[in-house]
């Protein structure tokens, strides 16, 4: 197989929000005022400009653009572009047959990186009635018709958490980040953790006893620290 | 009896902790990260600052965690939260111009308080790539005053930082790299910037006009000279006041008893 390289561009949270909230309304570009004065806009950290990639198709011509705000004189602003989102995999806790999502809890990026996508897949904790979501269309977060594809995969999110359902595996993720520094160490866990192994295997691999650690109080959302055997 | 703990009664991350809580005035919207400030803005909530407002890069708005939350992304922000929503809203709420205060972190500093988290060395082929830029430049760039707190080593308190991923007072302007000072090229957006660095050596400030950093306090056990040495670019240290105040009996209980009883952040100090 020929080897493939990954391209890291440089941008801050918030650009690339604002890049996902353009997308998602359909629009060119966004414009902001953050990181200004930062290396992210050194012309010479311009990943895919040096690459040769920049198109105008579906990677922007630039980077980011510097311009003055025309309207009120606020001085300069960078307008950055639309992400054209090939696919977006978001984990929520429940999508009903026809595609609504409802997340609980903080949504992170999901409503925009859904409606920016060409697909968008929701692997959710349980798949519910539609008509379930449907009685309480204020409570919903993503229309039917944004998500292309719909799976269910209980504690799909572990090792971090999920709202309601699990807490973040701290261990896990501790575990996983000092053995994952080297590639022959990721090499092996991705054997032990991720190749060959279906959900349900996954899970049996986890084990019980582990998964009722992490899980969350109904009432609470959380799982009460005092539950996990804290010192 | 003093209010105050002596030297074997505390630690370092119990210093740094109450330092960092003390940055925070009631009533003020703060923009916290994971890590040490979740317990010092918890701590300054149950001390001087009960009416504080408290933002999640990841959607909660004025959240109330009932206990410490262990990443921003954790179930705890959002409890009691006046509104869950998502990044865009907290970060269209900071260019806004509501949050008061932001808590950060960084692997390397300058003089100007530049902060780099994205790599060590040269960024095209870099000795070491770190986390990136996540939410630091956002907050940093909109927040009135924004509170960094580091591990103070030599190679950490730089000359020039590999990467400037985080604006200081004095930046770049591109596309050419000159260096100016923030208020001029941040416009109306211009709210202040760095107020302090919080090291486990000292506490250090900034002048707004000329943007150099200066050393406010040191803290017990060592002195503005041995200071110096852990900085390679000359330390303006004729502003010194004293010595850092160190933990209360109250501060230390509520940290240990009630806020993270655990050690998930703050170990105990060795008895």
């Amino acid at each position: 197989m020929a080897e493939k390289k990954i391209l890291v561009e440089d941008y801050s949270h918030a650009e690339m929000m604002f890049r996902f909230a353009a997308a998602a309304a359909g629009a060119p570009y966004a414009v902001t005022q953050t990181s200004l004065g930062t290396d992210i806009h050194n012309p010479e950290y311009d990943m895919l400009g040096k690459a040769g990639l920049r198109d105008g198709k579906r990677i922007a011509k630039s980077k980011y653009i510097f311009t003055e705000d025309p309207f009120f004189d606020a001085g300069q602003q960078i307008m950055v572009p639309a992400v054209k989102v090939d696919v977006a995999l978001l984990c929520v806790q429940q999508v009903g047959e026809e595609g609504t999502v409802r997340v609980n809890g903080q949504y992170y990026s999901d409503p925009e990186a859904a409606r920016a996508a060409d697909i968008t897949i929701a692997v959710a904790e349980e798949i519910v009635p539609e008509e379930f979501l449907r009685r309480n269309a204020d409570q919903n977060t993503i229309p039917s018709f944004e998500v292309d594809y719909i799976v269910e995969c209980p504690y799909g999110a572990h090792p971090t958490g999920m709202f309601g359902r699990y807490d973040v595996d701290g261990p896990f993720l501790k575990k996983f980040y000092s053995e994952t520094r080297t590639q022959e160490g990721f090499d092996a866990f991705a054997k032990e953790w991720i190749h060959d192994l279906d959900q349900t295997s996954y899970l049996e691999k986890l084990g019980w006893p582990r998964m009722l650690k992490l899980r969350a109080n109904s009432a609470m959302n959380y799982c009460p620290r005092e539950r996990k055997g804290g010192k | 009896m003093s209010r105050f703990a002596s030297p074997d009664e505390y630690g370092l991350a119990d210093l740094l902790c109450c330092a960092a809580a003390r940055e925070v005035q009631d009533n003020e919207v703060v923009f916290a990260g994971t890590g040490l400030p979740m317990v010092a803005i918890m701590l300054a909530q149950k001390t001087h600052a009960p009416n504080l407002k408290l933002i999640f890069e990841a959607g909660t708005l004025d959240g109330r965690p009932p206990e410490l939350p262990t990443s921003v992304g954790d179930a705890r922000c959002e409890m009691g939260a006046s509104r869950a929503s998502g990044l865009y809203d907290a970060f269209s709420i900071a260019q806004r111009g509501y949050v008061d205060l932001g808590f950060l972190g960084g692997a390397e500093v300058d003089q100007y308080g530049n902060v780099n988290t994205t790599c060590i060395g040269d960024y095209l082929s870099p000795e070491l790539r770190l986390t990136g830029s996540g939410g630091n430049p956002d907050i940093n760039s909109f927040a009135k005053r924004t509170v960094f707190i580091m591990v103070h080593e030599r190679r950490r308190f730089v000359e020039k930082v590999s990467y400037i991923t985080s604006p200081g007072w004095q930046v770049k302007q591109w596309p050419g790299g000159e260096t100016v000072h923030r208020r001029e090229l941040y416009g109306a957006a211009y709210r202040g910037g760095p107020s302090a660095i919080i090291s486990t050596l000292g506490v250090f400030r900034f002048d707004e006009e000329d943007g150099h950093m200066y050393l406010d306090t040191f803290h017990p056990g060592t002195t503005p000279e041995k200071i110096q040495e852990q900085c390679q670019f000359e330390l303006d240290t004729s502003r010194v006041q004293g010595e850092t105040a160190v933990p209360t009996y109250e501060e230390l209980q509520l940290i240990h008893d009630v806020l993270d009883p655990d050690e998930i952040f703050i170990p105990k100090a060795a008895k």
